[in-house]
């Protein structure tokens, strides 16, 4: 068996790039997955009667680093341009809700046990950070981070969990939608999913 | 929901069209990046990434026809495999439900093997015999994974349609089938490929084969009960959601291969 295991070992060594040092990218995001795990485990937060106040708690902490203005404008791409202000405007703030809304129930529910951070990339402005979140269940999720530096801030304006890009997914469902149909029809549609959870 | 009934016989990828709005710009304001990628400097607007204003989409020149089936199996979820894996899951524990999961997994070893070697994978091939050689007298047959809790042996999910993808195939245009789900024409080759190394192909009696198959498919579900439900909560056109998911999803496979 110990040879067996020394084998592994090796495997496990050859497979293995531990980044020395973590920039700005990672260094920011950690400082905010860090404070909504905080929250999750904080026991005075733990009662039902609480859960309402603990979501807006992580509510700002998340809003402190996604940037939703970016994120909304990349899933409506070239149709963007084309909305007036007002437009914008209610477009990010359904666009908010509705992630908020899907994803907030996610990181209540799931178990973290342990985020694992595997690297991180910069390119001017652009950075992207890999972790591995371990839950509950058998296999961890691989899920990246794309940040945009604005001012001395990274912010997250996508993520894409084992490959599939948030944006990217929106994107194609918003621009056929908007095609087919029109903006308009894409509001009522998102008005729709907003208010019934 | 409803079905769309404007077909859309597009036959190339169709990211000119749905980049159109771009086109205005002078080529000026494309700035390369270190890594090749190009990057939007104008004045008008921040600039987007190269990939993902340029992202290949799947064609999908079938949708008609697949979205029929993905009505199809949506309704077969919540009428027949839900109320099945619901019930199923009542009975039996979740450790019980992951041991069934891991032994299938474990007798499915040939198909993983396999197509590391054909990737040229020494390591993932080392990885899966390993895990296989642990598991099956360690492990109870393979229901426990000590190679996983023991080693931080990772299981490698690789099936001959990624091997396809690694030889350089694309995945031709996407197809949704009826009870299998989301795939595409590379991926259904490899999926007809990959049943010459399942073990449970080799069964004598057709009802058996049948029998295990839809076994561990309601194993399978009973442990992803609720996932599916969130997945249309969160989307406006589950269709497409689950078309562009399934194409990143197996592109990541691909490329993230080690």
């Amino acid at each position: 068996m110990s040879l067996i295991r020394l084998w592994i070992l090796f495997l496990l060594l050859f497979g293995m790039t531990t980044p020395l040092f973590s920039g700005e990218p990672q260094e920011q995001l950690q400082q905010t997955t860090d404070k909504v795990l905080a929250i999750l485990s904080d026991p005075n937060l733990k009662s039902p009667e609480k859960a309402k106040e603990r979501r807006e708690l992580i509510l700002r902490v998340v809003d402190e680093r996604f940037d939703w203005e970016e994120m909304a404008r990349r899933c409506l791409a070239r149709h963007w341009v084309q909305r007036t202000p007002e437009e914008k405007r209610e477009f990010i703030h359904l666009f908010k809700e509705l992630l908020q809304q899907v994803y907030m129930d996610k990181v209540e529910a799931y178990s973290w046990n342990k985020i694992q951070y595997e690297g991180e990339t910069i390119d001017g402005n652009y950075g992207t950070v890999k972790v591995k979140i371990f839950t509950s269940k058998e296999q961890p999720i691989r899920v990246e981070y794309r940040l945009l530096k604005k001012g001395p801030h990274w912010l997250v304006y996508d993520f894409s969990i084992e490959g599939i890009s948030m944006v990217n997914n929106y994107r194609t469902q918003f621009n056929e939608i908007i095609v087919k149909s029109s903006y308009r029809e894409l509001i009522k549609r998102l008005k729709t999913k907003v208010s019934q959870p | 929901m409803p079905i769309e009934s404007k077909a859309e016989l597009s036959d190339g990828i169709d990211t000119e069209e749905f980049n159109s709005g771009f086109e205005d710009r002078s080529k000026s304001d494309w700035m390369a990046r270190s890594d090749g990628r190009m990057e939007f400097k104008g004045e008008s607007e921040p600039s987007f990434p190269e990939e993902e204003v340029l992202e290949e989409k799947i064609r999908d020149p079938l949708e008609p026809l697949n979205r029929i089936f993905f009505h199809i199996n949506d309704r077969l979820y919540f009428w027949v495999l839900k109320p099945v894996a619901s019930g199923y899951q009542k009975v039996f524990s979740k450790e019980v439900r992951i041991g069934v999961s891991n032994f299938f997994s474990n007798i499915a070893t040939p198909i993983r093997l396999v197509n590391c070697v054909l990737q040229a994978n020494l390591k993932g091939a080392a990885t899966e015999a390993l895990r296989f050689l642990i598991n099956t007298p360690f492990g109870l047959f393979g229901f426990l994974d000590p190679a996983q809790k023991e080693f931080g042996l990772e299981k490698r999910e690789e099936d001959l349609g990624q091997t396809f993808g690694v030889w350089g195939f694309g995945p031709a245009f996407y197809l949704e089938w009826p009870i299998l789900g989301s795939s595409n024409l590379r991926d259904t080759l490899g999926y007809i490929g990959d049943l010459f190394l399942d073990p449970i192909t080799y069964l004598p009696s057709t009802p058996i084969r049948i029998g295990l198959k839809t076994y561990e498919k309601v194993n399978e579900t009973s442990l992803r009960l609720g996932e599916y439900e969130d997945f249309k909560k969160v989307v406006l056109d589950p269709y497409i959601a689950k078309r562009e998911a399934y194409h990143q999803n197996r592109k990541y496979k691909i490329k993230e291969r080690k």
